[in-house]
């Protein structure tokens, strides 16, 4: 397990529409310890999605650097596993190859990527959809197969673009109680942005709220868990923590 | 789930192959219809065989070219020309649509050329073809090659432009080199493009086909029609027009209609989009 840092990170770029420069995040610095989870929150336009997008590699950086255990990245890769709020699974690829691309990327034989795709399905309660077609499965479960199709190609570190924000309330609170349980069963770190608070507060063990692309605040989760929200809605600490930073949100 | 899943998949396949019977019966009665009139009306009004045949001459000259082995020679020639040249076409335009796809400046630069051949496309090649590779095989390929290497062209980059640009990021942050983007991402996801622009270009094809054979050869389907004029021998002539156009339906339904309901159905694209 490696360490990820972002030190003075910034991004400037040039918006054809306004025919100016934009400036999206001005300087954000923050230390991610392995096995952490980290839920970023901030309101639209923060900038949170533009720094996931530079950690993952997909868009570079203006200034500062990302270290993962004292490297910096520049471009895409497997280290960094990445989980889409479009889900951004393979339509013409089978459950059970969605899940084994990473592992064929990696030139591993066809039985062992299967055997580890089955183990990664079973953990997301998937075994019954392994020969299904993404485009046969509901937006709840295509979500679960890219969670663990990110997981099954052991990353160093878990990036979450609002994975949850394009399924129903009913699936988010499961898919959310899904997502801490597997948290625990594997100890991936995990990057999570979101704009919804009480997602931020239930998953993570830290939260870093941003605000026009600057660190306003964060603060450490100490719920126990295993974390469930039948518990967890009628819990004051809860109550209070999900209160404080959505203070902290409203007033960025 | 999977119980009403497979029942719902048994009765809908019952629905189906309902409907394909009652749309094969609809497409076969105008047809039929048409057989109908041509054989009242050729003896009825005593229509000189020199300008169009009775049925009967017709199936006389059908069963004459089968047994000896002359429509065999000729649908045959013409088959082989047709599959080599898409063949080649496929295989320089695929390489060529998806290099288009990838980058813009090769799209940009490409695109006018692209726009000015597509017209020319066809047998206005035909003069020119000849005089490259002769009479016959070669000139008659390359007028096939031609069409339907554009319209493959086009519907490859078509097809890569649509592939969302987050399952390319989805590939790079799992692992995925240049190779594997090419064939795990940008191949399959541009596929159903690709058999819909072969199946358009084989219509070009077979169209362009039948015309140069007409002129640059002396074997084929559109020889066959040619050369039966010369002898005003119109039941020739009309059984194969009656060839060429059975032939492509037989090609169309049996195997660009099912490779594209392949592709496109199986992944969902036609809903999706």
């Amino acid at each position: 397990m490696k360490t990820l840092s972002l030190r003075n990170l910034g991004k400037t770029y040039f918006d054809p529409y306004a025919g100016a420069h934009v400036t999206a995040v001005h300087d954000v610095s923050l230390d991610v310890e392995p096995g952490e989870f980290i839920s970023v929150v901030g309101p639209s336009g923060c900038g949170k999605t533009t720094i996931l997008n530079m950690i993952a590699g997909f868009i570079p950086y203006s200034k500062g650097d990302i270290l993962l255990d004292g490297k910096p990245v520049h471009g895409p890769g497997p280290e960094r596993g990445v989980v889409f709020q479009s889900f951004a699974l393979f339509p013409w690829k089978t459950v059970l190859d969605n899940v084994g691309f990473g592992p064929k990327m990696r030139g591993v034989p066809k039985a062992e990527r299967d055997r580890i795709a089955r183990e990664y399905l079973a953990l997301a309660g998937l075994s019954h959809a392994a020969h299904r077609y993404p485009n046969e499965l509901s937006g709840g479960m295509q979500q679960r197969v890219g969670v663990v199709r990110a997981l099954a190609n052991n990353p160093d570190v878990l990036l979450m673009d609002e994975p949850f924000a394009s399924v129903d309330a009913q699936t988010r609170m499961t898919l959310q109680e899904e997502l801490t349980r597997i948290w625990q069963e594997r100890k991936p770190t995990v990057i999570f942005i979101t704009h919804d608070v009480a997602e931020a507060v239930f998953l993570a063990n830290r939260v870093v709220v941003l605000s026009k692309g600057r660190v306003l605040d964060e603060i450490a989760v100490d719920l126990p868990r295993p974390r469930v929200w039948d518990d967890l809605v009628r819990d004051d600490h809860f109550k209070q923590l999900s209160a404080r930073v959505l203070q902290m949100v409203r007033a960025a | 789930m999977q119980v009403t899943g497979s029942l719902k998949g048994r009765s809908s396949r019952l629905i189906r192959s309902v409907n394909s019977l009652v749309g094969a019966a609809m497409f076969v009665a105008p047809l039929l219809a048409l057989l109908a009139i041509w054989a009242i009306v050729v003896p009825l009004f005593n229509v000189n065989p020199r300008v169009f045949p009775s049925v009967g001459a017709v199936g006389a000259a059908a069963l004459d070219s089968i047994r000896d082995g002359t429509l065999f020679a000729h649908v045959g020639a013409s088959l082989l020309r047709v599959g080599l040249g898409t063949l080649i076409g496929i295989a320089t335009a695929v390489p060529l649509g998806i290099a288009m796809g990838v980058s813009p400046t090769v799209a940009a630069f490409l695109t006018p050329l692209f726009r000015f051949f597509s017209v020319l496309a066809g047998i206005a090649w035909i003069p020119i073809a000849t005089l490259w590779f002769g009479y016959g095989f070669g000139a008659i390929v390359f007028v096939i090659f031609n069409a339907v290497f554009f319209v493959v062209a086009y519907n490859t980059l078509l097809g890569v432009r649509t592939i969302p640009h987050t399952l390319r990021n989805a590939a790079a942050s799992l692992g995925a080199g240049r190779w594997a983007l090419l064939t795990e991402v940008l191949l399959p996801g541009a596929l159903p493009n690709i058999v819909t622009g072969i199946r358009t270009g084989l219509g070009f094809a077979w169209r362009g086909l039948i015309a140069a054979e007409m002129i640059a050869t002396n074997v084929g389907l559109g020889y066959m029609l040619f050369v039966a004029r010369d002898f005003y021998r119109t039941e020739v002539i009309v059984f194969g027009m009656i060839v060429i156009g059975v032939l492509w339906l037989l090609i169309d339904r049996l195997l660009l209609v099912p490779l594209e309901r392949a592709t496109i159905e199986r992944w969902g694209m036609v809903r999706r989009a």
